[in-house]
C-alpha cells in the first residue's frame, strides 16, 4: 500500500474541493470495505483519502412516504432495519447477503454501490486491462466463470453490489452532491457500462459524491423479493442474483407495473425489460414463471465458461416470481 | 456435534479427555506462535517473485535496493551461496519455474522500506514457453521445466498384484471413467513464518515447523555448514496439515541474517501462502474395476496423472498414495496401479493431510458405487461384500519375512495388525440410517440425497523415534521429545502415554518439545504417525524409567519392586505403610534418566487405520447448490487416546475437505500462467455456515502394535469426504460431477447437458 494523506471533509463543499484540488488523485473513504482492498492489492494508490465519516450521511428515514438512506448508513442497519424488510424486503434481503457481518458492519450503502469491479484480472496488478486503461479484456481467452453473459461489449465486468441490484428494482434514485448542489436520477442511470465509460462503473464526475439514495412509497399491493446463489453461503458475490418489485392493481391480482433485475450478469444492474413487460397485465399467480425466466436472458451471449449463468439467472427470475406470487396469496389470505 | 465411542476397558490415563496442554496459552493469547518471535534490532525480510510463470533469469541489480534508506541486506541468484534446499530446489535459482517463484530477497528495518526495495530491484527476464496442464506437459514438444525433463523420476510408477488382464477376463461388467480433482489449499489460519539469527558459526531459527530435527538437516544442508552449528526451536503453529514441510522462507532469512549481521524475520503474506505455500497435487485418474454379476471385485486398475507444479517437493510419497485405494482397499487379486507426476509452470504441490489418498479414492468410490448398481446391489451391501478384511489382500508374501513392514505392501498374504472397517459400515451406516433413507418429503427444486464412502489409509508407523523420561532432581517427572505438535494434540496423547506407563496423574508430566538443542531426534509429524511412532517410543522410555525408580525405591525401602507402585508424588508399598517421596529418591540417586529408541511397526503385520462416511445433502436444482445437512464419520484409528482430540481432528477433517469436495480451487489463468485466486474470498473456503452436523463414531478397536492399541487419525478424516458428498448429490438429482469441486456452475451444466439429451 503507498503512503497516502487522510483529509477529514468538515462538510460536503470542503469535500467536493479537497477531491478537485487532488486533480484525479483523491479517493472517497467512507468504510473503506472495497477501497483499502483495492489499495493493499496494488490496483489504486491515491494520494489523498477524502473521509465523509463525519457529513451526516448516516442518516436513515422510512416511512410511508418513501425511504431515505444516506450514503454513509452501514449495511447492517440496512440489513437490522425491521421498516426495511417490511416495506422493501428485496433490499433488506440484498443488503444481508453481501459479505460477511463484519464487513457489513464496515461497509456501507454509498461504498458498496461505488464499488470498482471484482473481475479477477482487474484486481491482479500483473494483468493491465481495459478498466485499467490496458488493451485487452483478459477474460475473453481465460477463465470468464463470473462475467458477464449480458450487455458487456470490449470488458466483461460484473456489477459486483446486491444492494444495487435491488435497488434498481425498487426503482430508488440517486441522490449526487456536485456543482449545483444536489441532483437526483434514476439509479439505474447513475451506473454506466464500460462502453460509455471504460474508466469509471458511475456517472459520478471529479469533485461528486453520492449522498445517498431515496426510495419511492411501498404500499400493501406492492411487493418485492431479492434472490441470490453463490458458491458458499457467506463471503460470495453473486454468480447471479435476482431482484424483482411487482406492484397490483388496487382491486384485483392483475400486475400493474413490474421490474425485474438482475445482478452479477452485466457491467450493470441489468434491467429485463421484455421479461418485466410480460408480467404487467398477467394476472399474478398464473403467470408462467419459467417462461419470464427465459425472457430474461433472451438476449445472453454466454462466454467460454459462464453458460451456467444463463440458466441460473432464468431460474432465479422465476423462483422470484413464484415466491411473489406466493407472498401476496399468502397476506390475502390472512 | 456428538462422539460415540465403543471403548474398551478404561485405562487410567489413556482415553481420558485429557486438556490440551497448550489450551490456556491460546485461550488468553500467550501462545507464541513464529510470527511473535521478537529479537533486538530484528529486520523484516520480503521476497521477489517472479510475474512469468517460466523464465529465465537473466540479471539482477540490487544497487538502488541497497542504497534505499532502512535496507541492509540483499540476496540474488547470482550471489546465493550454492546450498539446495531440495535435489531440484537451489535456495534460489538463476531460472523462475511458476508465476510466484523466488527470485530475489531483501531486509529491511521494517516492511515498508522492505517492500519498497523490492520494487528498487532490477531484474532482466527471459521468458520462455510455459505450460501449465500435466498431460500437456507429459508431451514430447512440451517445455522442459528440469533438466531431466517434465515426467518427475523419468518414469511412472507401476504397480501390480496378480494380472489385471485375468481379472477383467473374469468380470461379467467392466466399469471405467475418469475424474478430476484440483489443486486446493489448506488455507491454515498461520501464514508459514521464520526468525534467524547468528551467533558467531551458530544458527538459530524459530519457525512454523513439523518437525525442528528434519529443518536442522534442511538448513545445515543448504548453507553448507555442520547440523551441530544449528538450532531449530517449533513454536505454536496456526495448523500444518502438511503444508510446512518445506520452505525457502527459513533459508533465505538465514542468508539474510548473515549478510545484515542482526537477525531476519520473514513471514509469507496471505497471497503469498496460496501462491507459494504447498497445495494438495491436482490429479487425472481413470479408474476401471471389474465385477462379477454377484457382485464380486475381480480386478480394478487405476490410472493417475498427477501434477507436481514446479517442483518435486513429496510428489513421489502423493502419487504413491494415490494408488493405495486401488490397491487394498477391496479384497482382490488382481489390481495395477499406474502414475505419472509431472511437472508444470504452477505453483508446487506438496504433503495436504493424506496426501494423494483423497484424491484415489474420491474416483475409486464413485467407480465402486457404480459397479455396486450395475449388478444390482446397494452401495453399502457391495462395500460389505468386497470390503478388505483383517487377513489382508489374497496371495502369498513374497517380502522377506523378519523386515519390518514399513511402507504400505503390494504383496498378498500379510494380514492387518486390526481392521476395523467392517465395524465402521455396519455402525456408520446405523447411525446415518441408510437403509431408511427416504430421501425426505418432497421439497420441489430443493432435492435430497444419500452418499457414502469407505477408506483406507496407511498411517501410525513413521520413522525411528527416540524418547526420554527424566526423574528431576526435585521429584518432578520431565517428557523429552523432539517431535512437534502442529496443533493436533501430540504434546497431549504423549503426555497421556507418559504417564499411563508410570501410573501417575498426566498433570504431573512435564514435557520438553520441538527444540533441536533439548531433544533427541525425531521423524517429523506427517503421514499421521506422530502419536503411534513418537507413542511407542514414550511408552518404553516411560515403562523404563518406572522400572529404575521401583528398583531405586526398593533398596531404599528394602522390600522387592515388584511389592512397589507409584502413588502421587510418592512410591509406595503395596501390602504395607513404608513409602518414598519420588523427590527424595531423586536426592539420592542424582535423578533417574531412561531412554527408548524404537522403530515403530511390525514385521508380522501391516498397520493400517480405516473408516467410513455417510453424507446427506440438500441440492437446489435451480441454483445447483449444495448443502450438506447431515454428516456420519465412523473410524477405526484403534484405540482412542483422547476423545475430545479425536473428535476434533475428525471434525476438522470433515469440514476442511467440504471445500475440497464443493468449492475450493487453485486457478491457473491458461493464456498467462498466473494464480487468478489466491486469496480467501477467491479460493473459497467453507465458512461455519457450511459445516452439517458431524456425528464421529469410533470403533475403538484396539491395535496389537500402536502404543496402547492406538492408530493413525489425523489425516483419514479427510479421505472420505468427496466421494460421500459427490454421491449423495448424485442421489439426490442423478447426476454425477466428475470434476472436482461440485460448484453451482458443474451441476447446472450438467442439468442442462441432461435436458439438452432428454430434447
Amino acid at each position: 500500500m503507498n503512503p497516502f494523506r487522510l483529509h477529514s471533509a468538515r462538510n460536503l463543499a470542503d469535500a467536493r474541493r479537497a477531491l478537485l484540488d487532488a486533480d484525479g488523485s483523491a479517493a472517497v473513504i467512507a468504510g473503506g470495505a472495497d477501497l483499502l482492498g483495492e489499495m493493499k492489492e496494488g490496483v489504486a494508490a491515491p494520494a489523498i483519502l477524502v473521509d465523509i465519516g463525519g457529513l451526516g450521511l448516516g442518516e436513515m428515514d422510512v416511512g410511508a412516504d418513501g425511504a431515505a438512506i444516506g450514503s454513509a448508513v452501514t449495511l447492517a442497519r440496512i440489513a437490522a432495519s425491521g421498516e426495511i424488510a417490511r416495506r422493501y424486503p428485496a433490499l433488506s434481503q440484498a443488503a444481508a447477503s453481501v459479505a460477511t457481518p463484519q464487513i457489513r458492519n464496515a461497509g456501507t450503502l454509498g461504498g458498496n454501490l461505488c464499488q470498482r469491479p471484482r473481475c479477477w484480472y482487474y484486481r491482479n496488478p500483473l494483468f493491465d486491462c481495459l478498466k485499467k486503461g490496458g488493451g485487452a479484456c483478459f477474460a475473453v481467452a481465460g477463465n470468464n466463470k463470473y462475467h458477464a453473459i449480458l450487455g458487456a461489449d470490449a470488458c466483461h465486468i460484473v456489477h459486483p453490489s446486491d444492494p444495487a441490484t435491488a435497488l434498481a428494482a425498487l426503482g430508488a434514485d440517486a441522490r449526487i452532491y456536485g456543482a449545483d448542489g444536489i441532483r437526483t436520477l434514476p439509479i439505474e442511470d447513475f451506473f454506466v457500462s464500460p462502453s460509455q465509460n471504460m474508466l469509471s462503473e458511475t456517472v459520478l464526475e471529479d469533485g461528486e459524491l453520492l449522498v445517498g439514495v431515496s426510495l419511492p412509497p411501498s404500499s400493501e399491493h406492492v411487493r418485492s423479493v431479492f434472490l441470490k446463489a453463490k458458491e458458499r453461503r457467506a463471503y460470495d458475490f453473486a454468480l447471479a442474483s435476482a431482484a424483482v418489485r411487482v406492484e397490483l392493481r388496487s382491486d384485483s391480482d392483475i400486475v400493474d407495473s413490474a421490474r425485474i433485475v438482475l445482478g452479477g450478469v452485466a457491467p450493470v444492474p441489468y434491467l429485463a425489460r421484455a421479461a418485466s413487460d410480460a408480467l404487467i397485465g398477467a394476472k399474478m399467480g398464473e403467470t408462467d414463471a419459467a417462461e419470464i425466466g427465459r425472457l430474461a436472458v433472451q438476449d445472453a451471449k454466454p462466454m467460454s465458461g459462464n453458460a451456467y449463468k444463463v440458466r441460473l439467472a432464468a431460474n432465479l427470475t422465476a423462483r422470484a416470481i413464484t415466491n411473489l406470487a406466493a407472498d401476496f396469496a399468502g397476506r390475502r389470505g390472512q | 456435534m456428538t462422539a460415540k465411542t465403543n471403548a474398551p476397558a478404561p485405562l487410567s490415563a489413556v482415553g481420558v479427555s485429557a486438556a490440551r496442554r497448550d489450551l490456556a496459552d491460546k485461550l488468553t493469547g500467550e501462545a507464541r506462535f513464529a510470527a511473535d518471535v521478537r529479537l533486538e534490532g530484528t529486520l523484516v525480510g520480503k521476497i521477489l517473485r517472479s510475474p512469468h510463470p517460466h523464465a529465465r533469469i537473466l540479471s539482477a541489480d540490487v544497487s538502488e535496493a541497497l542504497a534505499a534508506p532502512g535496507v541492509w541486506a540483499a540476496v540474488t541468484p547470482f550471489d546465493v551461496p550454492p546450498g539446495r534446499i531440495a535435489p531440484d530446489v537451489p535456495i534460489l535459482d538463476t531460472k523462475a519455474r511458476f508465476a510466484g517463484d523466488e527470485v530475489a530477497a531483501v531486509a529491511a528495518e521494517d516492511e515498508y522500506a522492505a517492500e519498497d526495495a523490492l520494487s528498487l530491484i532490477d531484474v532482466r527476464y527471459e521468458p520462455l514457453p510455459f505450460v501449465s496442464d500435466a498431460a500437456a506437459a507429459l508431451r514430447a514438444d512440451a517445455p522442459r521445466i528440469h533438466e531431466g525433463g517434465n515426467l518427475a523420476g523419468g518414469e511412472p510408477l507401476t504397480l501390480e498384484r496378480g494380472d489385471v488382464s485375468d481379472g477383467f477376463a473374469q468380470a461379467d461388467f467392466i466399469i471405467e471413467d475418469t475424474f478430476t480433482t484440483p489443486a486446493h489449499s489448506s488455507a491454515a489460519l498461520e501464514p508459514r513464518a521464520a526468525v534467524a539469527v547468528w551467533d558467531g558459526d551458530n544458527l538459530t531459527v524459530w519457525k512454523s515447523t513439523r518437525g525442528v530435527h528434519q529443518d536442522r538437516l534442511m538448513l545445515a544442508l543448504a548453507l553448507g555448514i555442520p547440523r551441530g552449528n544449528v538450532r531449530v526451536v517449533g513454536v505454536s503453529m496456526g495448523a500444518g496439515y502438511g503444508g510446512k514441510d518445506e520452505t525457502r522462507l527459513s533459508v533465505l532469512a538465514a542468508v539474510l541474517a548473515r549478510r545484515a549481521g542482526k537477525p531476519v524475520k520473514i513471514e509469507a503474506s496471505r497471497y503469498e501462502e496460496f501462491v507459494a505455500g504447498r497445495r494438495r497435487h491436482g490429479v487425472t485418474t481413470t479408474v476401471k474395476m471389474g465385477v462379477t454379476r454377484d457382485g464380486e471385485i475381480t480386478a480394478v486398475h487405476a490410472r493417475t496423472v498427477m501434477d507436481t507444479g514446479a517442483y518435486l517437493s513429496s510428489g513421489p510419497g502423493v502419487i504413491r498414495r494415490a494408488g493405495q485405494g486401488a490397491l487394498y482397499l477391496y479384497r482382490c487379486a488382481n489390481v495395477r496401479y499406474d502414475g505419472w507426476l509431472a511437472y508444470t509452470n504452477t505453483p508446487s504441490g506438496g504433503s495436504y493431510r493424506a496426501l494423494g489418498a483423497p484424491q484415489g479414492h474420491f474416483a475409486l468410490e464413485l467407480i465402486a458405487d457404480r459397479a455396486a448398481k450395475a449388478v444390482g446391489m446397494d452401495a453399502l451391501d457391495f462395500r460389505l461384500k468386497n470390503h478388505v478384511g483383517i487377513e489382508g489382500q489374497p496371495g502369498e508374501r513374497t517380502s522377506p519375512p523378519n523386515a519390518i513392514i514399513d511402507t504400505q505392501p503390494l504383496e498378498g498374504g500379510v494380514p492387518f495388525s486390526s481392521n476395523g472397517l467392517r465395524e465402521c459400515i455396519l455402525k456408520g451406516a446405523d447411525a446415518f440410517g441408510w437403509r431408511d433413507f427416504s430421501g425426505g418429503a418432497d421439497g420441489g427444486h430443493l432435492k435430497r440425497g444419500k452418499g457414502m464412502a469407505i477408506f483406507i489409509y496407511r498411517g501410525g508407523p513413521g520413522g525411528r523415534s527416540i524418547a526420554r523420561m527424566r526423574l528431576e532432581p526435585d521429584g518432578g517427572i520431565r517428557l523429552i521429545s523432539g517431535v512437534m505438535d502442529v496443533g493436533e494434540g501430540s504434546y497431549t496423547a504423549l503426555s497421556q502415554i507418559a504417564a499411563e506407563s508410570l501410573g501417575v496423574d498426566v498433570d504431573r508430566i512435564r514435557t520438553t518439545f520441538a527444540d533441536t538443542a533439548e531433544t533427541p531426534d525425531s521423524p517429523i509429524t506427517a503421514g499421521s504417525t506422530a502419536t503411534f511412532s513418537a507413542g511407542l517410543a514414550v511408552e518404553r522410555a516411560a515403562n523404563d524409567l518406572k522400572a529404575r525408580i521401583l528398583e531405586s525405591a526398593s533398596d531404599a525401602l528394602g522390600v522387592p519392586a515388584s511389592e512397589l507402585e507409584m502413588s502421587g508424588a510418592s512410591v509406595r508399598h503395596l501390602r504395607g505403610s513404608a513409602s518414598v517421596s519420588l523427590s527424595e529418591l531423586a536426592a539420592a540417586s542424582g535423578g533417574v534418566e531412561a531412554e527408548a529408541a524404537v522403530t515403530p511397526g511390525s514385521s508380522e503385520c501391516i498397520v493400517n487405520s480405516f473408516g467410513a462416511h455417510f453424507a446427506e445433502v440438500e441440492v437446489n436444482e435451480d441454483t445447483g447448490e449444495v448443502r450438506v445437512v447431515r454428516y456420519v464419520a465412523a473410524h477405526d484409528s484403534g484405540r482412542i487416546v483422547n476423545p475430545t482430540l479425536a473428535l476434533n481432528q475428525v471434525e476438522g477433517g470433515v469440514s476442511q475437505m467440504l471445500g475440497f469436495s464443493l468449492s475450493e480451487e487453485m486457478l491457473t489463468d491458461a493464456p498467462s500462467g498466473a494464480t487468478l485466486n489466491a486469496s480467501f474470498l477467491e479460493h473459497k473456503s467453507p465458512t461455519i455456515l457450511e459445516y452439517p452436523d458431524i456425528q464421529v463414531i469410533f470403533a475403538d478397536v484396539v491395535d496389537p502394535v500402536g502404543p496402547y492399541g492406538a492408530k493413525a487419525l489425523g489425516e483419514p478424516p479427510s479421505i472420505g469426504v468427496a466421494p460421500a458428498v459427490i454421491s449423495a448429490i448424485r442421489d439426490a438429482v442423478g447426476v454425477e460431477v466428475k470434476d472436482l469441486p461440485a460448484t453451482p456452475q458443474r451441476i447446472l451444466d450438467l442439468l442442462e447437458k441432461r435436458e439438452r439429451a432428454r430434447q
